[in-house]
């Protein structure tokens, strides 16, 4: 006998994370992402800290509230979202993010009464802990990842690493951005700086991906699977555009704009590459949910 | 106490007692089943043969949902089995993400996560779960799986054809095939091509994220 094929079955549900987690994802690694590198900048070039005393906690409030917003409208009982502090699951990665999150929020608050009082010294009071917060409100959701037992391809600690990769990179487009609107005012070495940040983790973050496709064992033939509809599947036109978008045309750019000292390739670069972090996030996350579990 | 279940695939003839009789039972909306039959034809006519497979919640002792709910809305009984308080669920979904067997769907009415909870409000009161009751041929088999003298005990110790779902991610399922086979359990070995086919559309959902 060869060949089976399903003749009988209800209808099964297929995208139950959409856009909106896509969305998550994303603007979390731009608030994380321009904190942690806001700290290094301040503690490395003190001389400009009033730049990113500025945009650390406008950047992160801005990103991190869209983070909470399609969080909460996600939810199918948006209006039950409490219940999460308190009666929590502590198993539950879903539950440590939300923690963590609201924790990071409230240096964030800190830091943003900081710059608009002046008050330097509250933010160095909260530096550290708000570096740890960062920390983990980036790698959390690859907890809840490594967690979604269903979708084998979602491992962490890869998923982690490529998280923090994906903070490094919009944290540094987005300053780079930042920096363009307002007429390049930082330094010339620390907008270098920001630049070899955006290459060094772009390249990380795509030979991560390149390998998972093309070198890596698949431990299941569900992930084998999976990374068939991401190269060749429905969902390969955000994967290939987000590989262009997010690794290739920053690295290119950024490359140029660094050897030749011509910075508004620089900002070209950021911009492709916040577009393209969301693509490459959508593709990740769709893939798996589009074969069958049963 | 450790209920479990057990279905012998070559006693099932695909009636759908089972999934009518839950239906009923448990009030489940259209377009969400908590126990479902799928039909699954092999081979190339005259050389065919077809597998009908029941497929509901393994209960599993290792149960990903229960891990991954951030309110505990999914929570053990002291039976083993895994339940769901619908007041507590916030709807994130994430049980539906983190369960292997698709066994988890979002109430289109209470908006919340349901799935088969082995009839836990029937066997509270000394009932039987209400798919095992309409199975004519009794390919349902209910019971403790911690006493040796229950039905489903001796079934597991009598046959040497038992095979859980997806084994290797360590979920422990406690519900149990026997006379399965791989192609009527792991369903990346069969084609599931969207269409009209026997009596119905074979497709799937539109995505039923929260909005």
């Amino acid at each position: 006998m060869v060949g089976a094929e399903v003749t009988f079955d209800v209808a099964l549900p297929k995208v139950v994370w959409g856009w909106l987690v896509s969305t998550n994802m994303w603007a979390k690694s731009i608030a994380t992402g321009s904190f942690l590198l806001g700290i290094y900048f301040i503690k490395k070039y003190p001389e400009q800290d009033n730049f990113f005393r500025k945009w650390l906690p406008i950047l992160g409030i801005i990103f991190i509230g869209i983070t909470l917003l399609v969080t909460v409208l996600d939810l199918h009982h948006m209006f039950r979202f409490w219940k999460i502090f308190l009666h929590p699951h502590f198993t539950s990665a879903v539950t440590l993010g939300a923690w963590v999150v609201s924790a990071f929020v409230i240096v964030l608050l800190v830091a943003f009464w900081s710059w608009a009082t002046g008050n330097k010294k509250l933010l160095d009071r909260v530096m550290i802990p708000g570096f740890i917060l960062a920390f983990f409100s980036t790698i959390y959701t690859a907890g809840i990842m490594g967690e979604a037992t269903a979708r084998e391809v979602w491992v962490f600690p890869a998923e982690m690493i490529s998280m923090l990769l994906s903070a490094m990179i919009a944290g540094s487009a987005a300053y780079l951005i930042v920096d363009a609107l307002y007429g390049q005012i930082l330094k010339e070495e620390i907008r270098r700086e920001l630049g070899y940040i955006l290459f060094g983790s772009s390249g990380l973050a795509a030979a991560m991906f390149i390998g998972e496709l093309f070198f890596a064992k698949m431990h299941s033939e569900f992930s084998y699977e999976v990374i068939k509809v991401l190269a060749f599947g429905e969902v390969a036109p955000f994967f290939w555009l987000g590989i262009v978008f997010a690794f290739i045309i920053p690295m290119t750019l950024v490359g140029i704009a660094n050897e030749y000292r011509r910075y508004r390739y620089a900002w070209i670069a950021s911009v492709f590459a916040l577009i393209g972090l969301w693509l490459i996030k959508h593709a990740w996350l769709i893939a798996p949910q589009t074969l069958p579990l049963s | 106490m450790r209920l479990g279940f057990l279905v012998d695939l070559s006693r099932c003839m695909g009636c759908m007692a089972c999934a009518v009789a839950c239906k009923a039972e448990n009030n489940v909306p259209l377009h969400s089943w908590r126990l479902r039959v799928k039909y699954i034809d092999q081979g190339e006519f005259p050389d065919v043969k077809r597998h009908f497979v029941p497929l509901r919640c393994n209960h599993c002792e290792n149960a990903p949902c229960e891990r991954i709910c951030p309110v505990s809305a999914l929570h053990y009984l002291p039976n083993g089995i895994v339940n769901v308080d619908h007041e507590r669920c916030i709807g994130c979904a994430s049980c539906m993400m983190a369960c292997p067997y698709n066994a988890i769907y979002i109430d289109p009415i209470t908006n919340s996560a349901d799935k088969c909870t082995y009839c836990a409000h029937r066997i509270e009161v000394g009932l039987m779960p209400a798919c095992v009751v309409a199975c004519p041929t009794h390919a349902n088999i209910f019971g403790d799986l911690d006493d040796p003298e229950s039905e489903i005990s001796k079934y597991l110790k009598s046959h040497r054809d038992v095979m859980v779902r997806k084994p290797e991610l360590n979920t422990h399922p406690k519900h149990f095939y026997v006379r399965g086979s791989t192609v009527a359990l792991d369903p990346l070995a069969s084609e599931r091509p969207e269409g009209f086919t026997l009596f119905t559309e074979v497709k799937f959902l539109e995505h039923i994220g929260g909005h």
